[in-house]
């Protein structure tokens, strides 16, 4: 059964059926309750994932965590909802979340469903190298041409996506990630392309053999989102993130980015305002 | 297959699985046994019901039976609370699954008592027995003895249908399953090892099934 169309179609009768009953005040709403109920997804990291002692964990879960520790002091008031990434505008229509971050591409189309947050990440595809291998970095694997083999998970876009970046490497697609991975390993393939995050995480969890060539494309906005018609809510989540990315909150963010994406990350420049540069 | 790495995995994540497999239990139990009582009042008023309840019951038990599981479970956790019934995600997965198999068992027991050939309630009518003296002690021991067989089938259909509720946020036992891959990327090892989870709960269920059925066999 196709989930989406199903989903699609609920959201079509939701959207005809009277709005829910919207008071225009979610921030005072959470800080009575005394929680935020964050809706994430469980199963892809680094974004949102179950770790050994059965936490969820991940990039996205931070973003909720640096939010519920603005609203009370802690980043654990939270309660999660782990929805599957096609519940995520459902249920912010119906207001079962307070707000989403969930690794959720910026469209024009999703922006007519839901209100977006400023981003907390650029997603890009990037290409990831052994250490030391015949091979060390995007300039060489152009040179390269048509010796160069490239791996990459299977898509109806992937040879076209590949070919963006290295227009006459060698594709060959793979069923997962893992056979992916393993192509590059045995040297089938002299570079892998993925999405930079999950480039990244891998060789956080494998430091010291792999290397990113250092070219990313076809960009991606990340934003958390929250249910339309509730500026104040929108603006204090807005505030927060800005905060963490280039203020008070910044060792936070950073600290998190450090984590899941193995990158440290430059302190913001003191003095005139990074924003206006 | 790496099954040295697997059985180290599925040791750490031996708590969230089984919570997963607690959920799974919960629901499946949880909807069975809401979903046959229902189903048994569906099945009365569908067999001895006044035309319009019959006509109405009808239209509920077509409705439920022609409708995807999935779409049912979507409909009770968003379109619920739009009208302004707010049920938690669990919740509103139980009801989906007791109203799917209350349709199912209101048909079981539909077709089991009208299989009981009319002489059965003449008979019964003949030696003085009222209608709710006839149904307890002639019909429906003897329905019962149709309907376990196709209720321990609804009962399984059940248990995998449970496995849907992962799409609203239940984390059962599939989605813990899925938690696990996402973390160790082992997809083959751990969707074998639900696979063989579930094919135990229900063989489980299909033993106790016979079990009863032995036990209320009528003895050549």
């Amino acid at each position: 059964m196709n989930m989406k169309l199903v989903l699609a179609t609920t959201f079509a009768a939701l959207m005809a059926a009277p709005a829910v009953a919207q008071d225009g005040d979610k921030l005072k709403e959470v800080l009575d309750r005394g929680y935020l109920i964050l809706g994430s997804g469980s199963t892809n990291p680094p974004w949102h994932f179950m770790d050994g002692d059965n936490q969820l964990t991940g990039f996205d879960i931070d973003m909720g965590r640096l939010v519920a520790k603005a609203l009370f002091g802690d980043p654990d008031k939270i309660e999660y909802v782990q929805q599957s990434g096609d519940a995520r505008i459902p249920n912010l229509a119906t207001g079962k979340v307070d707000l989403t971050c969930q690794f959720m591409t910026v469209t024009a189309e999703r922006a007519q469903q839901v209100e977006f947050t400023i981003p907390y990440y650029r997603e890009g595809v990037g290409l990831l190298l052994m250490e030391g291998g015949d091979y060390a970095d995007y300039e060489a694997l152009k040179a390269g041409g048509s010796d160069v083999t490239v791996a990459v998970l299977q898509n109806v876009y992937a040879e076209e996506m590949v070919h963006t970046a290295l227009p006459e490497a060698t594709v060959d697609q793979y069923d997962s990630v893992d056979l992916m991975y393993q192509a590059l390993n045995s040297g089938r393939a002299e570079a892998a392309a993925t999405d930079q995050s999950a480039l990244r995480w891998f060789m956080v969890q494998n430091p010291g053999r792999y290397l990113d060539a250092g070219y990313g494309w076809n960009p991606q906005t990340y934003a958390c989102a929250v249910q339309p018609g509730d500026q104040r809510w929108l603006n204090f989540v807005n505030t927060v993130l800005h905060e963490g990315m280039t203020g008070v909150e910044f060792p936070f963010y950073s600290a998190s980015f450090e984590k899941w994406f193995g990158t440290e990350l430059e302190s913001p420049q003191i003095g005139f305002p990074v924003e206006y540069k | 297959m790496n099954f040295t790495l697997f059985f180290a995995d599925l040791w750490t994540a031996r708590m969230n699985l089984l919570n997963g497999l607690g959920q799974t239990v919960l629901i499946s139990v949880g909807s069975v046994f809401l979903g046959t009582l229902l189903g048994v009042a569906v099945g009365l008023a569908l067999t001895y019901g006044h035309w319009l309840l019959r006509f109405v019951v009808r239209i509920y038990t077509d409705f439920l039976r022609g409708t995807p599981v999935f779409v049912l479970i979507l409909a009770c956790f968003y379109i619920l609370s739009v009208v302004g019934i707010d049920l938690s995600a669990f919740e509103a997965g139980v009801l989906a699954l007791t109203l799917f198999c209350s349709s199912h068992v209101g048909e079981i027991v539909r077709g089991a008592l009208s299989a009981i050939s009319k002489g059965q309630t003449e008979a019964a009518k003949s030696i003085g027995l009222t209608f709710r003296q006839s149904f307890v002690y002639v019909l429906m021991p003897q329905a019962l003895r149709q309907i376990l067989p196709t209720w321990v089938n609804t009962a399984t259909e059940i248990v995998k249908a449970s496995t849907l509720l992962s799409i609203i946020g239940v984390v059962e036992f599939l989605l813990a399953t899925q938690q696990v891959i996402s973390r160790t990327y082992l997809s083959l090892e751990f969707y074998l090892f639900a696979g063989v989870v579930y094919f135990l709960v229900n063989f489980a269920i299909e033993q106790a099934g016979r079990f009863v059925e032995r036990r209320i066999a009528i003895p050549n």
